[in-house]
């Protein structure tokens, strides 16, 4: 293989791994979103998945574990948020910033009584498992960027289409978006509203645990600020998406692209860093304002 | 519908500052080795003399600005997630002035400009965001966060670049010359004259609201759009005059810390003051006078934590947690019952 084509493997091949944190918060957040919520946690969601997800991971040295670990305390905190907003009566955003700050505290202060470091806690796990047989990956070009890759990182794939069909074809998913669209009516017909709404932030907690577990597993660590802006991409992803699993799948590809991108350029040119680090932020708040609707 | 009993905003503020108080005493036990040291840490240690209670009220001051900015953005329904980055880069901008401006150059003068220049640093990002909402329909949330995140980034990269102090080891600016600095009162402490200034601008902004048109029309926007809309009030620009308002406001916090306590842009240094400036906004309840109390509330927790972090070890982060829980109960419009009525 020439050079130019061993670039494009890599960056490609790394555009699917970053997506995999993405697509899990993204289709999470759609739930609420389709509810009528638009869920800023997302990131407080995925750092507290990715801290004690990879904490339980790293105790019991089972990385099935560290997801139901991770699933399980999003969930909590999702539940918490959902508490705080449907029966507190509480603004959606504050409680949402609330639970960003929480989450960095949180991790934070346990990262520190737990590990005595408030930096990089590093775990030494099993290899993940591969989701193809490792002949698949042999394949010129399509084997390495698209066969090679980890059960978890084919799950995220697998929870999109599974969200498109509870979304679509499931009374579970009607009740959830006709709430989005006219709680009055959901009530008149003798659903709860804040049933369907708890209901999808629990899906947020789910997607958004996965997303931050995903992350800590990539680089077989926790460090605080892991997530660094994730979440807040994988909102964006939704609005990109226009709302529609698969849509919201390709726009997660695209600023999973920009973060490759700039993950290589960082090593091989001479733009600074610090600099490059910002590309994915950019090209996220430009697809941002493409995709916006003027009222 | 079952009974619920409404929250008023005093009883609010009550509940999130006394939880707030009770968990960080919580968090104490169980973190420090010894609770009644880390308690006098926390609690006392902070009005103990003359130094620690000067550097805690100048840890208020930006607590203070940037509050009352936050707070103005509210009112019109905005919600300004980009101070970090809007603090960040206005502190650079005005560093980055007062170490070109010429040393000849009157200190009256230099506070002046670098505080201009602050000021319209933060003013423009953050309107960058208000105009965003007003003419694509963004929301300003995500879009003030997300530029935030690019400022910082840029901010980081100029920080230890191009005006990295060569002969400091740290990732910092060069330090500004001592006569440029503002007049410290309580000296040693690192409290300056811009605690003046923060009361003033607050009793402006209070005068502002309570007495002008441009106060009352604000207040219109973020109570009932469309009744504003319908009055002939142009809502757009005041949308976006809340955001480079809260912005600007933001920007002089940053350029005020350069000029006083910090004296150069450190890497990072002002994490997590645009967060702690929304508690404050959230803290005052819509009232300009109330940010002055609450900015002093969530200074003492910040200060507070960091003395036991410093006398017991405990992770100075609980300020998070601990402001977390306030905002929680902050928001909080209704208390469900406890027990339910029986049928």
């Amino acid at each position: 293989m020439s050079d130019i084509t061993t670039v494009l493997v890599d960056i490609l091949k790394y555009t699917i791994v970053a997506a995999t944190p993405l697509l899990f918060a993204s289709i999470g957040g759609l739930f609420s979103e389709l509810s009528g919520m638009l869920n800023i946690a997302l990131e407080g969601l995925m750092g507290i998945g990715a801290f004690f997800g990879m904490a339980a991971a790293g105790l019991s040295h089972n990385v099935f574990i560290g997801v139901l670990a991770a699933i399980a305390s999003a969930v909590a905190a999702s539940l918490l948020m959902g508490v705080v907003i449907l029966r507190f009566k509480a603004n959606l955003f504050i409680a949402g910033l609330a639970i960003n700050l929480l989450a960095g505290g949180i991790t934070t202060v346990l990262s520190q009584w737990w590990y005595h470091t408030k930096a990089v806690v590093a775990f030494s796990l099993p290899d993940p498992l591969n989701a193809f047989p490792a002949a698949l990956a042999q394949i010129p070009f399509i084997g390495p960027v698209l066969l090679s890759h980890s059960v978890l990182t084919v799950s995220a794939w697998l929870w999109t289409l599974g969200a498109a069909l509870i979304i679509n074809n499931t009374r579970h998913g009607i009740r959830i978006r006709a709430t989005g669209m006219h709680a009055q009516a959901v009530l008149a017909l003798g659903y709860s509203p804040d049933r369907a709404r708890m209901a999808a932030l629990v899906w947020s907690g789910i997607g958004s645990g996965l997303g931050g577990f995903a992350l800590g597993l990539s680089i077989s660590a926790f460090v605080p600020n892991i997530v660094s802006g994730r979440g807040w991409i994988a909102l964006v992803a939704i609005y990109l998406g226009r709302k529609k699993p698969l849509w919201i799948a390709a726009s997660c590809l695209l600023f999973a692209f920009a973060e490759s991108l700039s993950n290589y350029i960082q090593g091989f040119s001479s733009i600074p860093p610090l600099i490059v680090l910002a590309l994915p932020y950019a090209v996220t708040l430009v697809s941002l304002i493409v995709a916006g609707n003027k009222k | 519908m079952e009974a619920e009993r409404e929250l008023r905003g005093p009883a609010r503020v009550v509940l999130a500052v006394g939880v707030s108080i009770a968990l960080a005493a919580g968090v104490l036990a169980l973190f420090s080795q010894d609770f009644g040291s880390a308690l006098a840490q926390f609690f006392l240690e902070p009005f103990s003399n003359r130094y620690f209670l000067g550097n805690y009220l100048a840890d208020a001051v930006p607590l203070m600005i940037a509050g009352l900015g936050v707070l103005i953005a509210f009112r019109s329904k905005n919600f300004n997630l980009g101070g970090e980055g809007q603090l960040y880069a206005s502190a650079l901008a005005a560093g980055v002035l007062a170490l070109r401006l010429p040393a000849g150059i009157d200190p009256l003068t230099l506070w002046c400009w670098t505080a201009l220049v602050g000021t319209l640093t933060g003013a423009a990002i953050g309107a960058l965001s208000g105009l965003l909402k007003a003419f694509r329909g963004v929301s300003e949330m995500i879009s003030s966060f997300l530029i935030s995140a690019i400022v910082i980034n840029i901010s980081d990269f100029l920080i230890t670049g191009p005006f990295q102090d060569p002969a400091s080891n740290f990732q910092t600016t060069r330090q500004i010359t001592r006569q440029f600095l503002l007049p410290r009162i309580l000296a040693p402490s690192k409290l300056d004259i811009s605690i003046g200034l923060a009361l003033a601008l607050i009793l402006v902004f209070m005068v502002v609201a309570k007495r002008t048109r441009i106060g009352f029309e604000l207040k219109i926007c973020g109570e009932n759009e469309e009744f504003a809309r319908y009055c002939g009030i142009p809502v757009a620009a005041y949308q976006i005059a809340a955001m480079a308002v809260s912005g600007g406001l933001y920007g002089l916090a940053g350029a005020l810390l350069v000029i006083g306590p910090q004296g150069r842009v450190i890497r990072g240094f002002s994490s997590g003051l645009g967060w702690s400036a929304i508690s404050v906004a959230l803290l005052a309840q819509g009232s300009e006078a109330g940010v002055v109390p609450a900015a002093l509330f969530i200074a003492f927790l910040g200060t507070g934590s960091d003395h036991v972090m410093i006398g017991s070890g405990v992770p100075s982060e609980i300020i998070s947690i601990l402001q977390a829980v306030a905002m929680f109960f902050i928001t909080a419009r209704s208390l469900p019952r406890l027990r339910r009525r029986r049928p």
